[in-house]
């Protein structure tokens, strides 16, 4: 069997022809990974992998089957479409089940400059470079403070990947992509008390990267909790920096799939229409942003990725939809069909998810806070948040405000609401965004929140 | 799978460039999958992989790779770029020509694996159990898996093992409404053991605890907030355990000087009523294996004795470094990853109270009977959690049940305050993530009572 991707899957569709098959669709990707961490200015470890594997969609009567495989010797590929084919006999019978149809795929050009996903320069950095960055980083975010005592994590990690897709409808394209992401966490001590912080960054190439950033964020969230105290239960205002904003609308954004909606499991359903914020936020999900790490030119099954509205001025538009659940509410795939890797099903998922920034910068924001708690880094997010009952109850850590500056850090305390309360208190939106790669792309501003309950003593 | 003389060669190639330990970790795997929801058989995947894990040593350094096959020359050829990776080096470390050899652990015995269609009646069954336990019950999501894993490992010092795994996980999500209120349950149960592990539990009981759950809790109150005492429930009650003081007891978080257990060996650091156990060897349990995935024999590991601390969980790099011996817990999510310490199945050993006396005296605190999970950051030893299943105590009563309630504390402050242990040992199956990589583990515990945690609810 040839080495080659584009031979692999025309290898495997040539043997689904003859089975009797309604429809079949092939997925592949390859990529080549590495990974670095440093410990104490030397290698602690270093990973080069290459990986490869397909995953084969089948339909047959309306049912569907799936299998995968990573073994790619022809005998391998007939014996994952056999457990396919077995697969789609068990799966119950939906006349939605069909694959996207031809002009689900036409699109005139390319909706996204494929140059903004991989950048050829990815190649021109070599390993050494890449450990000479992450050492780097060590030291210097070392050298921010003299309360830093360890770096306990310092790494870089990249990825290229080449993702191909055929199916029996005709639909045959690929794309390439490369990111690059460098993370660091400090500990710091003063007295007894012990207190971490991590930041990362995340660019096509190592060259995006700004390394004195990275450090500094880091060497700042983990020092300034240092002699964090608890503090009495209390109800006060919430200052989300952007980063904790971000895991929050992480969770709204897996609620808002028409997917979770359809099966009765989001606090989104029959909201529609309805204004869900207080303020006039604008939140969208757009699959071809230019410096978007979940940005493809289409989708898990082939559809056109394009840019969806999904809140405007506050007012819930739209769910996200891949093809099948589209059909099912008699609409359009919004492009959301995802597709974690060649060994799982594809889902509805999220693309670069952001809530639009308004207009003021971060010290205006503070001064508007006056005196409340200034939220840095939650924990337990997916434990304490339930996106099916609306539940929140987090753990955080943070600095407590008065008269919009820095009073004392506070941790140990709890943060808790519901997520429909949360969206309705929004009070301030920053004019910044952060993004944090996590089940898609997300994006957030800073956000004050009205009145939450904080539990302390 | 492969032939001794090939591995003898790729473990020269990766150590000509001066490295020091060699490994080669093949690992060929299957497993089939099929989900419910809506009543409906959702999707069916089978998947097959097939790969080979190289590892070096150079020094302090690791160098690691992998690729998806076991052709030869293509094995070849990675051992020998990782070989060059591991360093410039003239002198080849040899290798150790004496196989270590280890007495095969039996976990596992004749296991059954059936076809998709009495896979698909246990979820169907699953499925009508939630839906009779109550009208109010209005959505169930259920997955069965099950996966073979046959593992080859060698490496330079002279391991050779070879080891066969099988596990079986139901998964049951039951969603209760009634009005505006909505509550979920979960429950779980997975064994490395084939499908005769429901001749153990019937799926139907494990529909019904999950839709009970659920049901319960349509009825909570907001939870309190503030500091009180706690007692949590047994089994799944032992997650606090295992993310609050287990994994600062990984012995990579001593070695990087990152957990708040370092240099604490022979001293006291838990009440004396803690015993604490890491047990691999324990027989069908989830997080059970014959070898661990560096190739050492699983053992029994007391972590903490009579409040006493006496030992770490190692992989062969932190033993190398702490200078001990592995402690059979180097594991690994697949070929694709390095191991590292981790927890298999760990627990509290049974105390003596029983949970009527724990759970009646208490004048007011709460009972957390089941977890939606946690968090913990080993450095400081803080810890999160939040309660799926949890009761207001008031005078020894348990009054009414509690919604949005959330733990929050640290670790070895709450093993110190633990003022009761109950007779009541029980084990719940999980997923533990560290690293980037996701393993089976089993969590235990009876029940026990801590004198005060902070409870993080929205009441008063």
């Amino acid at each position: 069997m040839s080495e080659n991707l584009n031979d692999i899957i025309t290898y495997t569709l040539n043997h689904l022809k003859s089975r009797g098959l309604d429809e079949y669709e092939v997925f592949g990707t390859a990529s080549h990974d590495n990974e670095i961490e440093v410990y104490q200015q030397d290698i602690e470890s270093l990973s080069v992998s290459k990986s490869k594997g397909i995953g084969i969609r089948v339909l047959r009567h309306q049912s569907v089957g799936y299998a995968y495989t990573s073994n790619l010797s022809p005998e391998h590929i007939l014996e994952c479409i056999k457990r396919a084919i077995s697969n789609a006999k068990v799966t119950h019978k939906d006349k939605f089940n069909y694959l996207p149809v031809r002009k689900d795929y036409l699109y005139q050009q390319k909706p996204i400059d494929l140059e903004l996903l991989y950048d050829p320069c990815f190649y021109d950095y070599s390993i050494e470079d890449k450990i000479k960055a992450a050492k780097t980083l060590e030291a210097i975010t070392q050298a921010e403070d003299k309360r830093i005592i360890g770096i306990s994590n310092s790494s870089y990690r990249d990825s290229a990947v080449e993702v191909v897709l055929a199916n029996s409808n005709g639909f045959l394209d690929s794309y390439k992509k490369s990111w690059c992401y460098l993370y660091v966490n400090a500990i710091s001590r003063q007295g007894d008390d012990t207190s971490t912080g991590d930041y990362f960054s995340t660019g096509k190439h190592l060259g995006e990267i700004n390394l004195e950033d990275i450090a500094r964020q880091a060497a700042k969230r983990s020092t300034s909790l240092l002699g964090g105290r608890k503090i009495k239960s209390v109800k006060a205002d919430i200052l989300l920096d952007p980063l904790v904003a971000a895991q929050f609308l992480n969770l709204i954004a897996e609620a808002l799939t028409a997917d979770s909606v359809q099966k009765g499991k989001s606090l989104f359903k029959d909201k529609i229409g309805k204004k869900l914020f207080s303020l006039d936020i604008d939140i969208y999900d757009d699959g071809i942003m230019a410096s978007g790490l979940a940005s493809a030119p289409f989708d898990g099954e082939g559809v056109f990725k394009g840019k969806t509205k999904v809140f405007d001025k506050g007012i819930l538009k739209t769910y996200l939809y891949n093809t099948y659940t589209a059909r099912k509410d008699n609409t359009k795939s919004t492009g959301n069909a995802s597709r974690n890797s060649y060994r799982s099903v594809p889902s509805v998922g999220i693309n670069n998810f952001y809530l639009e920034p308004k207009k003021l910068n971060f010290s205006q924001i503070l001064s508007e806070t006056g005196s409340g708690f200034y939220v840095m880094d939650i924990i337990g997010l997916h434990s304490g948040a339930n996106a099916v009952t609306g539940d929140i109850s987090v753990g955080a850590k943070g600095l407590w405000l008065e008269e919009g500056s820095m009073a004392y850090p506070v941790k140990e305390v709890t943060i808790a609401t519901d997520f429909l309360s949360l969206l309705k208190s929004i009070k301030r939106v920053g004019n910044k965004l952060y993004f944090i790669p996590s089940s898609g792309f997300i994006g957030s501003p800073a956000l004050l929140v009205d009145k939450i309950m904080i539990s302390g003593t | 799978m492969i032939e001794k003389e090939l591995i003898r060669k790729v473990l020269s190639a990766m150590l000509s460039g001066g490295g020091n330990f060699a490994e080669v970790y093949l690992q060929k795997s299957k497993n089939n999958t099929l989900k419910l929801e809506d009543s409906k058989i959702e999707n069916a995947v089978s998947g097959f992989d097939l790969g080979c894990g190289l590892r070096v040593w150079k020094d302090n350094r690791t160098f690691y790779g992998y690729v998806n096959s076991i052709e030869p020359k293509l094995l070849l050829q990675s051992a020998r770029e990782l070989g060059r990776a591991a360093g410039l080096g003239k002198n080849p470390y040899p290798l150790q020509l004496s196989p270590k050899q280890f007495e095969p652990l039996e976990i596992l015995d004749n296991f059954s694996l059936p076809g998709n269609n009495r896979k698909k009646n246990i979820l169907l069954e699953v499925d009508e159990a939630c839906r009779k336990y109550s009208k109010n019950i209005v959505q169930v999501s259920s997955y069965i898996a099950d996966g073979q894993q046959e593992t080859y490992i060698a490496n330079s010092q002279g391991v050779f093992s070879q080891f066969f795994l099988q596990k079986v996980i139901l998964s049951v999500n039951a969603i209760a409404r009634k009005g505006k209120e909505v509550r979920t349950g979960h429950k779980s149960f997975a064994k490395t053991l084939g499908y005769e592990m429901f001749d153990l539990k019937k799926p139907k009981e494990i529909a019904e605890e999950s839709a009970a759950i659920a049901i319960n809790m349509l009825e909570a109150r907001n939870a309190p907030t503030g500091q009180m005492p706690v007692v949590i429930g047994p089994a799944f009650g032992g997650v606090i355990f295992h993310e609050a003081c287990g994994h600062g007891l990984e012995a990579d978080a001593i070695v990087k000087d990152a957990s708040v257990f370092k240099d604490m060996i022979g001293k006291k650091i838990a009440s004396e009523l803690i015993t604490a156990i890491d047990d691999p060897a324990l027989k069908g349990h989830w997080g059970s294996y014959s070898f661990d995935d560096e190739g050492y024999p699983a053992e029994e590991t007391v972590l903490i004795k009579d409040g006493y601390l006496e030992s770490y969980m190692n992989d062969l790099r932190s033993s190398d470094k702490l200078g001990g011996e592995p402690t059979g817990n180097g594991r690994r999510q697949s070929y694709r990853y390095m191991p590292y310490p981790r927890m298999s199945n760990t627990y509290i050993a049974n105390g003596k109270s029983s949970s009527t006396e724990i759970l009646s005296s208490v004048k007011k605190g709460i009972y957390a009977k089941e977890f939606a999970g946690g968090q913990v950051d080993p450095a400081t030893g803080d810890f999160v959690f939040g309660i799926s299943e949890g009761y207001m105590l008031e005078n020894g009563e348990i009054t009414y049940p509690i919604k949005g309630a959330t733990l929050i504390g640290n670790g070895p402050q709450i093993l110190k305050e633990i003022e009761m242990v109950g007779n009541d040992l029980d084990f719940a199956p999980g997923f533990c993530g560290k690293n980037g990589q996701s393993l089976a583990n089993e969590v235990g515990q009876p029940t026990i009572k801590v004198s005060s945690i902070t409870v993080g609810g929205t009441g008063n």
